[in-house]
């Protein structure tokens, strides 16, 4: 356990290094986007367009920062300070590392017993900001963009938690640390069908929690203008967006944890350099890139799905594969181990 | 004790709130407010797993619920006068309620537990002491309470169901010379 000082210190560089993953993640996206779709994608603001982001920024603080005359100012100003606190808060509670591998201190910010249910929960109460400022800005377009994505994140969150429940199963724990030092997918092979379901099932839930392409129907900017987004501007736009790709980054880190083995690197590597897989973060960063690199993939890949395709999806396919998935791994561990 | 005086008080004022304030999104807030607040009061006694499941549960699934049925029907510009004995009879009820439950509580011999012995009962509330209880001697009542919240859910179901359309004999009728006039005009051609 480290000090309260060391926390809090820890908490901040975590927000810091959330908030500048952020700002390069949207350069990074719009790089890869532009090669995807045989463009160039901003190469301008200086080399590889690496300025982009600072250069966003700094539009974003001086644009007029503009309250809706009709809107509920209380509530229209509250709802992106939602998301953005909640989507910051949610990751402290995974681990980066083995206990004290980051120059003496642990590399995460809260170790806790239910560590799996406390990002779970997080996570959900950052629903409030989309639906509040969709809400809040008194336009028929946000309505609509705020009522699909509470009904779309209640949906998904059956699939999610019930794949997780595979994971609670197998490891008998909801501590994140100890599900990633146990190795789950080391138990038996036997668990393996299982579990490859259940990561399936939880990949796309995941994808349709933080609101991505194919599942970003709260933002479809061909039907809705840009949902709950319309009416903002300026700085507040751009917490949403914060939120949004800090959102991405946890989940990538979730599902890395919780399936991948997350902090732990290849034991072969070993070998060459002695002790590289205990190396702090970076394992994490790199299982958290491919993942990102997928949504980013997915979002210039696929087209948008239909409100009754993803409302189908959800109850009828996905709810149906993460409970098979569940109801497998139960019968396996019940009756062969 | 300053903590909990300070979250009781916040709690208090949330659900205060729920009752006054007009405007139902805002009542529906101050309810999470209240809801999370709990929440915080679990976790000042150690007890994490409820807490988490407060806010999934309530914070994260009911009062999203709330809120959705509360902006699809929109309802926040029916606010209809009230009779005024109703509003007389309703402080009434109100006061008579609030002051049976201090005198009960003030009249109850029964000490308050210490905060350290709930913490202690309550052993981080791990959901495996939790799971041991609800499946082991209470297994009975909460499998009823799932079948409770099954018909209910079907309940619900059935209630929205719109009925099924009457096929009159005028509109079986009808139907059948337009299908007689489709033979004569493919025999026509």
């Amino acid at each position: 356990m480290d000090s309260l000082l060391a926390t809090f210190v820890k908490a901040l560089l975590l927000a810091a290094a959330l908030l500048g993953a952020f700002a390069y993640m949207t350069l990074i996206e719009r790089r890869l986007l532009g090669r995807m779709q045989h463009r160039h994608g901003p190469n301008r603001t200086g080399p590889f367009g690496l300025l982009q982001p600072i250069a966003d920024a700094l539009k974003s603080v001086f644009k007029e920062d503009i309250i809706v005359s009709k809107a509920d100012k209380f509530v229209y100003v509250l709802a992106p300070l939602i998301s953005i606190t909640f989507a910051l808060s949610a990751f402290g509670a995974i681990p980066g590392g083995p206990a004290g591998s980051l120059f003496g201190y642990d590399p995460w910010v809260l170790d806790l017993d239910i560590g799996l249910l406390y990002v779970l929960a997080v996570t959900s109460i950052g629903v409030y900001g989309i639906f509040l400022g969709g809400w809040a800005a008194n336009s028929k377009y946000a309505l609509l963009g705020s009522l699909r994505s509470s009904a779309q994140i209640i949906s998904y969150e059956l699939g999610l938690g019930l794949s997780v429940l595979s994971v609670i199963m197998i490891a008998g724990t909801l501590n994140l640390r100890e599900i990633v030092e146990m190795g789950i997918w080391g138990v038996s092979p036997l668990l393996w069908p299982p579990l490859a379901i259940a990561f399936g099932a939880f990949v796309i839930s995941a994808i349709a929690e933080v609101n991505r392409t194919p599942f970003d129907l709260p933002e479809a900017e061909q039907e809705i203008v840009a949902g709950y987004l319309t009416e903002y501007s300026g700085l507040k736009w751009a917490l949403y967006q914060m939120a949004e790709y800090v959102n991405m980054m946890t989940a990538a880190a979730f599902i890395s944890t919780l399936f991948l083995g997350g902090y732990r690197g290849p034991a072969f590597l070993d070998q060459w350099i002695p002790g590289i897989s205990e190396w702090p973060i970076v394992w994490l960063v790199a299982k958290m890139a491919i993942f990102m690199f997928l949504f980013i993939w997915l979002r210039a890949t696929l087209p948008r799905l239909r409100y009754d395709q993803l409302m189908r999806f959800g109850w009828l396919y996905l709810f149906e594969v993460a409970l098979g998935a569940t109801l497998l791994t139960g019968a396996v561990i019940a009756f062969v181990l | 004790m300053v903590t909990f005086a300070i979250l009781a008080s916040v709690a208090v004022i949330g659900a205060l709130g729920v009752v006054l304030l007009r405007q139902p999104i805002h009542a529906a807030l101050s309810l999470v407010g209240t809801l999370l607040t709990l929440a915080v009061l679990f976790v000042t006694l150690q007890a994490h797993f409820l807490a988490a499941i407060q806010v999934i549960v309530y914070g994260g699934a009911i009062m999203v619920l709330f809120l959705f049925v509360i902006m699809l029907l929109n309802i926040e510009h029916e606010r209809k006068e009230v009779q005024p004995w109703l509003r007389w009879a309703a402080y009434g009820v109100g006061l008579v309620a609030a002051t049976g439950l201090i005198v009960g509580a003030m009249l109850d011999p029964r000490q308050a537990p210490d905060h350290a012995v709930v913490r202690d009962t309550l052993q981080g509330g791990h959901p495996r002491l939790i799971a041991e209880v609800l499946y082991g001697e209470f297994m009975l009542a909460f499998q009823l309470v799932g079948v409770l919240l099954l018909t209910g859910m079907v309940g619900a179901v059935a209630l929205v169901q719109r009925p099924r359309p009457q096929r009159t004999s005028a509109m079986i009728d009808e139907r059948r010379k337009e299908r007689a006039s489709d033979a004569l005009e493919a025999g026509g051609r």
